[in-house]
């Protein structure tokens, strides 16, 4: 009990002091699981909108693939991440393992997933009657399939979210395809994993609660959106 | 070029229209002439709402070919996008954008590039037109079912199309309301000279607003109107064949063969009323009352309730001379070969 009290002590030490080090990480993972969830949702919505709005077969095996992607194991894209991009691997000419570009590109495949298949829900949600009318009126395709994603803005901006969420909660592809290197590649999660192992554990307590505070928040906006959208 | 195709619109030739792989609709021609105002009429599941989808080049026909302005239209969807935005359909039970009524009313617009201040003023008209002046902050989706519509109309209005398709749009709404649309629906006819498409099954409404009505029926534009449409089934004993509505049995001339279940229709101007039973060669006769009167362009129909209910055209002449009022007991008398077998 001791020793949690005095993690605890340790951790609010450093949260209210400002430690540079403490807010670095929690800066750099803000940072990494945003340009991963944005590059997502650029890919995702498109592709979600085209799975959920046309008719095409395999369809159904499509979406099944997205359901099992979306609890895809992090440290099996780490792995799958690593087979392709060390340096022997047939993209090593890129020079991209363990750096911040590494640990974007696997958070962009966990949260693709999320956001790809929660865009084919919000879509599909969306009244057939919007793709009609709008067409009716005149408008292009373009117009159409924009309309579309407008009515389901609520469930979209939902469907980001949780991509965020995954993205700046997992630890096995950013250890693995970022190396926690201080200063450079260390997040979040990865800070947390080696310096609870190292005995550090108010300072992996402090990031813990920075986490939980990300968590929280990211979890109040997806009830306020998917409110909204109802 | 003859004066009819000159003013003809739209124009559907040899359409053919699946679902599941049963035809739904089969329409020969139905040429739409410029400026007029149409009804469909129909029981429910008739086909109307397909063939105005197929006429608005919503719907792509499995057969045949809609010519809009002379051109044909066919797969290319820049080609069915440009003639498109010369119509507009307004749905039953509108589909509003979630956002305000200013945003739903704008989108057509938008849609054609229509700059912004230009945008303003025709939504202002538009609003102005169907009465909703003050409503352009309002959220779409809390607007009452009536007010909906209205919004509606006013996002097809705005658009001012050669050609307004309406499809049921005063169902469900309230005598004020209908009466309010009704009223704008001949207003802009009379003033833009648009064409107007609608679908209905309150006839009386067909009859009141429209040039010319059509009425469909199991899919196919049939000739006679709408009244005097029956479901039951057929049967014969050696020289008669018969129809039996289950409440009236009905001569029928025509060979029926195998067929059991059906429709009928006889034509209210075929039927003809006498206070007295008659010898006659007709081999209809009920006797019944006069329930309802309406007098329209010269003539006078009749309701007659009997076995079934019956409507009759007659001219304003013989309705006056056989002095006939609500109540007055009279036999609705017709031709076995006046029957129409569907």
């Amino acid at each position: 009990m001791e020793y949690i009290i005095e993690g605890l002590a340790k951790a609010l030490e450093l949260i209210f002091s400002l430690d540079r080090e403490i807010y670095g990480i929690v800066g750099r993972s803000v940072r990494f699981a945003l340009t991963a969830t944005l590059l997502a949702a650029l890919a995702g919505v498109p592709l979600g909108f085209v799975i959920g709005s046309k008719s095409f077969k395999g369809k159904p095996a499509v979406i099944t693939l997205l359901n099992t992607l979306m609890a895809l194991p992090t440290v099996v894209v780490g792995l799958l991440g690593y087979a392709f991009l060390s340096r022997k691997a047939p993209l090593g000419f890129l020079d991209m393992i363990f750096s911040p570009h590494a640990v974007i590109l696997g958070e962009f495949l966990l949260s693709l997933p999320v956001i790809t298949n929660l865009t084919v829900s919000a879509v599909q949600a969306v009244d057939k009657r919007a793709y009609l009318t709008a067409q009716t009126l005149g408008a292009s395709r373009w117009m159409v399939a924009w309309t579309v994603l407008m009515e389901a803005r609520f469930a979209l901006l939902a469907a980001i979210i949780a991509g965020f969420g995954r993205a700046v909660s997992e630890v096995g592809s950013a250890m693995m395809l970022g190396g926690n290197i201080r200063y450079y590649t260390r997040s979040m999660t990865t800070a947390i994993a080696l310096e609870v192992s190292k005995g550090e554990f108010g300072f992996g307590l402090a990031l813990g609660f920075f986490l939980l505070a990300v968590a929280f928040s990211i979890n109040i906006l997806f009830h306020y959106f998917q409110v909204k959208g109802r | 070029m003859g004066e009819t195709e000159k003013s003809c619109q739209l124009e559907l030739k040899e359409i053919a229209h699946r679902y599941d792989g049963k035809i739904v609709l089969t329409v020969d021609h139905l040429p739409i002439e410029r400026g007029k105002i149409y009804a469909l009429v129909g029981p429910n599941g008739a086909g109307k709402t397909t063939l105005l989808h197929i006429m608005s080049l919503i719907l792509r026909p499995d057969q045949g070919h809609v010519f809009f302005e002379g051109e044909r239209i066919g797969q290319d969807e820049s080609q069915r996008t440009h003639a498109r935005r010369s119509m507009t359909v307004v749905l039953q039970n509108p589909y509003l954008f979630n956002s305000t009524v200013r945003a739903n009313i704008g989108y057509g617009l938008k849609a054609r590039g229509v700059e912004s201040a230009e945008r303003e003023r025709l939504i202002q008209e538009a609003l102005e037109q169907v009465g909703l002046k003050g409503f352009e902050h309002r959220k779409a989706r809390r607007l009452s079912g009536g007010e909906a519509q209205l919004v509606g109309l006013a996002r097809g209005l705005v658009l001012k199309p050669s050609v307004l398709f309406l499809d049921e749009i005063t169902a469900n709404l309230d005598v004020k309301h209908v009466g309010q649309l009704e009223q704008v629906i001949m207003g802009i006819n009379r003033d833009r000279g648009t064409t107007i498409v609608m679908t209905t099954h309150i006839l009386s409404q067909a009859s009141r607003l429209a040039h010319q009505v059509f009425s469909l029926f199991d899919g196919r534009i049939v000739p006679s109107g709408m009244y005097n449409l029956f479901e039951g089934k057929f049967w014969n004993n050696r020289q008669e064949q018969y129809f039996d509505t289950g409440r009236a049995q009905i001569h029928v001339a025509r060979d029926i063969g195998e067929m059991e279940r059906g429709y009928i229709s006889v034509n209210p101007e075929d039927i003809i009323v006498a206070k007295e039973r008659l010898q006659s060669s007709a081999r209809n006769v009920f006797k019944g009352k006069i329930t309802k009167i309406i007098e329209q362009d010269g003539s006078v129909q009749l309701e007659v309730q009997s076995e079934e209910t019956f409507r009759v055209q007659i001219t304003r002449l013989s309705f006056h001379e056989m002095g006939l009022t609500l109540g007055s007991q009279v036999f609705v008398i017709f031709k076995a070969s006046s029957v129409h077998v569907l």
